[in-house]
């Protein structure tokens, strides 16, 4: 008799263990079953040599995760990634600023400051919604740049970022170094730091955090401008990767990396979310897109997956959401 | 929270800026630009403004239940791909069951939880996707009929014009003369409130998005009739240039408070300032970078009570 009441207290440890698998992020399922299904229809896309080069695609994407993975914990969004990676393209590439190479990128991580204080201080001081105040951040930077390089059309990237985007050490591209040097620092930060702590009180339960004294603006600032600057050396990454400045250069920063944050388990206001997660996606996400190129479905192609991809987890985070409200 | 000029004019969300600025810009205009008010000027910034207008007055019913729809672009730039892509006898229903599909998506998503922002993007991006994969550039003959109906005239006044008299009429009775604006006000007010007092909130949502993505559609089947051509990216910018129209004519994006009117004001604002940079000579892309700037500066204006999407 006890032991019933004790189940019924206490779910089994099959259960729990079910549970506990069924709130793993959707990007690691994913990820298994694209794995799977590549070996059975596109068997040439594991060789280590092209999921190295899938890792190195990556690479930007999961750079401007990071930035992302905070501000959607914080219950903000960030767009303007498109944006800012034009602007350093165009700052980087275009000879418009006559300085050497350091100065340049040291402009660009000012820049990206700047344009995360902006949205920031739109989000909060004037508290506009975080999506129309980065999308209009797109609009203005992306109109500017064309702008202007009309006069002065992009040119060949700076030596020091072709090294980084092309060079491997060993077999590493040290692209996928940067990320990881990235990611550890970052992770570690936000599980350590008084800052990281922050953010979990604020995206579980925001107005509790305010009542509690938490600086939630401050926070939403420094997220913000963290996000920026992790654009702003997702693009770096990218120009250094092409070689040349273009004008449609981080084009789908910005829903890549919503898409890539969400499938990584990092819900709206859950509070929840590691680092890994929205890494994995990433991954995730570049493979699906070359399996999609493989395939013979293109740019269009990926466009719908990724709509695809963000309407679903956000319906399957909501049912959930749902499920643990009832 | 309704700033001072919206408990002002009540309801309407009409205030100094949304009046003013469209009479600010004319003026201006008429000032420095000599060929502004010429009959033919006109004209064009009428043809020009028809199909935003359009998109803004679907914009406005999903803004006053507290939502917004930025798919709104992808479906024009769909529309624009069905008329030119199937049998010309079906190619109107064709893209307005297309509508009706899109809406209810957007709409189901939206009342299942999601954020309307997020859902709308993803139908945007997934939208201009299918629309670039079954027509990768501009091409394709358009429908005569479709072609007539963009592009006539009757007494002495161009196509567009009746468009936009048809458009701001339907608008205005679907909002000030039926059951359902009553309805719609009441939710995006307070959707706690109307709930209580028996007006649920499922099916009137439901119905605006289907509502603004039928704008998208009909703006969408004026747009391909007067370039005469499919394009699947011709709208991508109004689902941006639309929200822009209707923060600047005073429609509160947390919903309840906005007009027809306000749309309307909106719409010319913009209209006049792209006409404007026309005139003047200075470059679309900054015009564009403008929008921008008037966008935030309209939303900016609008103070809500939380903090982040």
């Amino acid at each position: 008799m006890s032991g019933v009441a004790m189940d019924e207290a206490r779910p089994g440890w099959a259960r729990r263990a079910a549970g506990r698998l069924l709130s793993l992020p959707i990007a690691y399922y994913g990820t298994a079953a694209l794995l799977l299904f590549a070996a059975a229809a596109r068997p040439n896309l594991l060789q280590p040599f092209l999921l190295l080069l899938i890792l190195r695609q990556a690479a930007p994407l999961g750079v401007a995760v990071i930035g992302q993975s905070l501000c959607i914990r914080l219950l903000s969004l960030d767009l303007s990634f498109g944006g800012v990676a034009l602007a350093v393209s165009y700052i980087l590439t275009s000879g418009f600023l006559p300085f050497p190479e350091p100065v340049l990128i040291a402009i660009c991580l000012l820049f990206g400051v700047a344009i995360g204080a902006i949205n920031a201080f739109f989000i909060t001081r004037l508290r506009a919604s975080s999506v129309i105040v980065t999308l209009a951040m797109v609009l203005i930077l992306s109109g500017v740049v064309t702008a202007f390089s009309q006069l002065r059309a992009p040119g060949d990237s700076p030596e020091m970022l072709r090294y980084i985007g092309q060079t491997r050490l060993g077999m590493l591209p040290i692209t996928v170094i940067v990320w990881v040097v990235a990611l550890i620092p970052m992770a570690l930060f936000l599980r350590l730091s008084v800052f990281g702590r922050y953010v979990d009180a604020i995206g579980a339960n925001p107005r509790a955090a305010l009542t509690s004294g938490v600086p939630y603006v401050r926070a939403i600032y420094v997220a913000h401008i963290f996000s920026s600057l992790f654009a702003v050396l997702s693009a770096f990454l990218l120009v250094g990767f092409v070689g040349f400045g273009s004008l449609s250069i981080g084009a789908d920063l910005a829903l890549n990396s919503l898409a890539a944050v969400i499938l990584g388990g990092v819900g709206f206001g859950s509070g929840k979310g590691g680092v890994l997660g929205p890494a994995v996606a990433a991954f995730m996400l570049m493979f699906t897109f070359n399996l999609l190129t493989s395939i013979g479905l293109g740019e269009p192609g990926k466009q719908m997956a990724q709509g695809a991809v963000v309407a679903l987890a956000a319906i399957a985070y909501a049912a959930r959401g749902q499920e643990r409200a009832h | 929270m309704m700033g001072r000029s919206a408990r002002r004019f009540g309801r309407s969300g009409l205030g100094y800026v949304a009046i003013g600025l469209p009479l600010a810009m004319f003026a201006l205009l008429a000032a420095f630009a000599p060929e502004f008010l010429s009959l033919q000027n006109i004209v064009n910034v009428n043809n020009q403004i028809t199909a935003l207008l359009i998109v803004a007055l679907g914009q406005l019913l999903v803004a006053l239940i507290g939502g917004i729809d930025i798919s709104v672009g992808s479906v024009v730039s769909l529309t624009s791909v069905v008329i030119v892509s199937v049998n010309p006898a079906l190619a109107v229903p064709a893209a307005l069951a297309l509508g009706v599909v899109v809406g209810l998506a957007n709409g189901l998503g939206v009342s299942f939880g999601v954020h309307p922002l997020i859902m709308t993007l993803s139908s945007m991006t997934f939208l201009q996707g299918l629309a670039l994969l079954w027509l990768a550039g501009s091409g394709g003959t358009v429908p005569a009929p479709l072609v007539f109906a963009a592009k006539t005239s009757a007494f002495g006044l161009p196509a567009a014009f009746y468009w936009c008299v048809a458009a701001i009429a339907a608008a205005s009775v679907l909002l000030y003369f039926t059951r359902f604006g009553l309805r719609i006000f009441a939710i995006g007010g307070n959707a706690q409130s109307a709930g209580l007092s028996g007006v649920r909130a499922f099916w009137p949502s439901l119905a605006c998005y289907v509502l603004c993505s039928l704008a998208g559609v009909v703006a969408g089947i004026y747009l391909t009739g007067r370039i005469v051509s499919g394009d699947p990216t011709m709208g991508a910018p109004f689902s941006l240039d639309s929200v822009t129209a209707i923060a600047l004519g005073g429609v509160q994006l947390s919903g309840g408070v906005g007009s027809v009117a306000g749309a309307v004001l909106g719409t010319i604002t913009l209209g006049l300032i792209t006409n404007g940079m026309n005139l003047l000579g200075v470059s679309p892309f900054f015009s564009a970078a403008l929008t921008g700037v008037l966008l935030l500066g309209a939303i900016s204006l609008q103070r809500r009570k939380v903090i982040g999407i």
